[in-house]
């Protein structure tokens, strides 16, 4: 999606920036290339969901109406050659040998840096976890208070009442569950 | 235009990489590399003497007037003073901070890693001169408890070096030292990066397996030259060229000193009498002694007294060809890696496989018969060409003279009248549609 928006952008400019390809007169007619169908017979093509350029209306120039009576395909078609571009595509790092070598140098010790930060965090995770872990495992082998069996604490200690409110329940269950969950899960902003 | 500026002017063009006039307005697409490392024309300043690509240079200013131009004599105070106090600084200590302090995180890490090596071998060491009978998995968890220590410890060499910038420009420069692991390990991601990929498509596609052998992967880079030109995996080669055995250029990856054979053979020869193809032996050579650190093997100097390649010859290169009219055939030149401290009868094989035997010699056959292990694969073919029947009579071989053709067979089908709507239309009442009515529809 990140893709596709950035294509059309490069396509609105692209197009913009060209020369009137087509003739003036052509204009007047419902301009459909590549097809040999009358306009009359051939089916509406599908709305296109209005743009901003497009919302702008009759104040803009020929070259925006343009755009909008364009074929799909074509549209299509140079999306992909705008996203193939010079522009979206970066050309690559241009450098002399010994700069190339401190460059990667930097970069494999960068690369070096993250990983030990990572295997560190992630120790501690480990660690935090398993101390946890040692701790419910020493409640539940835990007898009493009083003449509570073994067990009890840590099955209190398990109860998640009134953690989601009273009687509540993980508000995410409201909603049906999907495979691709939105990332903010509850908009508590909406009023009806 | 102050005097000094108008003298560096040209110094300071040769800087700008190379580019001239019109490429810099232009900067066409085309113009840029697709390579992010070496370009010679970007090279340091500082270690090499300045290259004058860019410099509207008259071809007749002589070196000594070029050099004068690049000397560091020449220019502002500023360039002068950087130039006479840079000029021999080691890589490793230009001054760029960040640069620096990268060095200083990967020679951390690369301390971190020897002292674990030292940790390893220390353990290794413990646990060799420990009995196997006080273990809970006796000799055998012993000796895997070792391997898996040992390639522990060839990781950790390997890892302690792969981010050392000197490392890699020596590796790119083609002249690290092979017997250290780190070389051999990026000499051996860099094959796997395609000459692999390649050498195992030939393989698949030629039906090499399970043609040849039931089953193969190689694992040593080998690649062929005839008469000092190298040659492709796979590609039909003129028996001029093939007269003379070829050169190898042969990388093997893992350590140490081993006894390796070569054999060459063609799998495609047509023997009418059974109505299938057989093979024949075209060259094999033995007890040849190599090394990571070796890379060139001419295959006619196996075997000779003053060659320095060592080895035996068995079995003298015989030319390829291939009769006219038969199907081109796949010469395969397979490296097979002898068992350590094996050495093999050079007489034996002779007898085996020289002479007659060239014809009954089958890989797999020898591969078991004398205990070896393919390891490098090759392949070339061959047709029948302009030079073949020369070269069959130069080297006395019979045969140039026959000529393979497909047997054909006349149909068992019985004739049947011509059907359909030209077939109607042939008579002179359709005259007006003959040139229609050609194509008959036969069958």
């Amino acid at each position: 999606m990140f893709f596709a928006l950035s294509n059309l952008r490069g396509l609105a400019s692209r197009l913009f920036s060209r020369p009137a390809l087509l003739p003036t007169t052509t204009t007047t007619i419902t301009t459909r290339p590549f097809t040999t169908t009358l306009p009359s017979m051939a089916s509406k093509p599908a709305a296109k969901p209005p743009s901003k350029k497009a919302a702008a209306g009759a104040a803009k120039s020929k070259a925006s109406r343009r755009v909008a009576e364009r074929d799909p395909k074509i549209v299509n078609m140079l999306q992909h050659f705008a996203a193939l571009s010079p522009r979206r595509i970066p050309a690559p790092l241009r450098m002399g040998r010994n700069r190339h070598l401190r460059h990667w140098t930097i970069h494999r010790a960068w690369l070096l840096f993250r990983r030990r930060a990572r295997k560190e965090r992630e120790r501690t995770l480990m660690r935090q976890q398993q101390s946890m872990s040692a701790a419910c495992e020493e409640l539940r082998l835990t007898e009493g208070p009083g003449t509570r069996d073994m067990g009890y604490l840590y099955r209190v200690a398990m109860e998640k009442k009134g953690v989601y409110g009273l009687h509540g329940v993980p508000i995410e269950y409201a909603r049906a569950q999907t495979d691709t969950p939105a990332r903010v899960p509850w908009n508590h902003e909406w009023k009806a | 235009m102050s005097r000094s500026q108008q003298v560096t002017r040209p110094i300071v063009r040769s800087l700008q990489q190379g580019r001239t006039a019109a490429t810099c307005q232009s900067r066409s697409i085309a113009a840029r590399q697709f390579s992010s490392t070496t370009s010679r024309k970007d090279e340091a300043t500082t270690t090499e003497p300045l290259k004058l690509s860019g410099l509207p240079i008259s071809p007749q200013w002589t070196p000594e007037q070029l050099a004068r131009l690049t000397s560091p004599d020449l220019g502002s105070r500023r360039r002068r003073a950087a130039l006479a106090t840079t000029t021999h600084v080691p890589f490793e200590q230009m001054p760029y901070l960040c640069f620096q302090e990268a060095r200083k995180v990967l020679n951390e890490d690369r301390q971190e890693k020897i002292a674990q090596i030292v940790v390893e071998t220390e353990k290794i060491k413990r646990l060799e001169a420990a009995d196997p009978s006080t273990m809970r998995g006796g000799e055998a968890y012993k000796e895997k408890r070792l391997a898996s220590l040992r390639k522990h410890v060839e990781e950790l060499k390997i890892l302690a070096d792969i981010n050392d910038p000197l490392v890699k420009r020596r590796f790119e420069d083609g002249v690290g030292d092979m017997s250290k692991p780190i070389y051999r390990y990026l000499a051996n991601r860099k094959w796997h990066a395609m000459d692999q990929k390649i050498i195992v498509q030939r393989i698949q596609q030629f039906h090499i397996v399970p043609d040849i052998l039931p089953k193969f992967e190689p694992t040593v880079d080998v690649k062929m030259s005839f008469r000092g030109q190298p040659v492709a995996p796979g590609q039909f080669l003129n028996s001029r060229v093939t007269e003379v055995a070829p050169t190898l250029r042969m990388q093997v990856f893992d350590k140490g000193e081993r006894l390796i054979s070569v054999v060459v053979m063609d799998s495609d020869v047509p023997d009418t009498e059974f109505d299938l193809f057989t093979r024949r032996c075209h060259y094999l050579a033995t007890n040849i002694p190599w090394d990571p650190t070796k890379t060139h093997l001419p295959l006619r100097l196996v075997g000779s007294p003053s060659g320095k390649t060592g080895g035996e010859l068995p079995v003298p290169w015989l030319p390829a060809f291939a009769q006219k009219g038969s199907p081109y055939h796949r010469l395969s030149i397979f490296i097979l890696e002898q068992k350590a401290g094996e050495r093999l009868d050079a007489n034996k094989l002779q007898e085996l496989y020289d002479g007659p035997g060239r014809d009954t010699f089958t890989l797999k056959s020898f591969r078991d018969k004398f205990n070896l292990t393919p390891v490098g694969f090759n392949l070339f073919r061959t047709e029948w060409d302009e030079n073949t029947a020369d070269i069959m009579e130069k080297h006395a071989i019979p045969g140039a003279d026959v000529e393979f053709r497909h047997q054909h067979f006349k149909t068992l089908k019985t004739p049947r009248a011509a059907k359909g709507w030209e077939a109607k239309r042939q008579k002179p009442k359709y005259k007006s549609l003959w040139k229609y009515t050609k194509r008959i529809a036969t069958l």
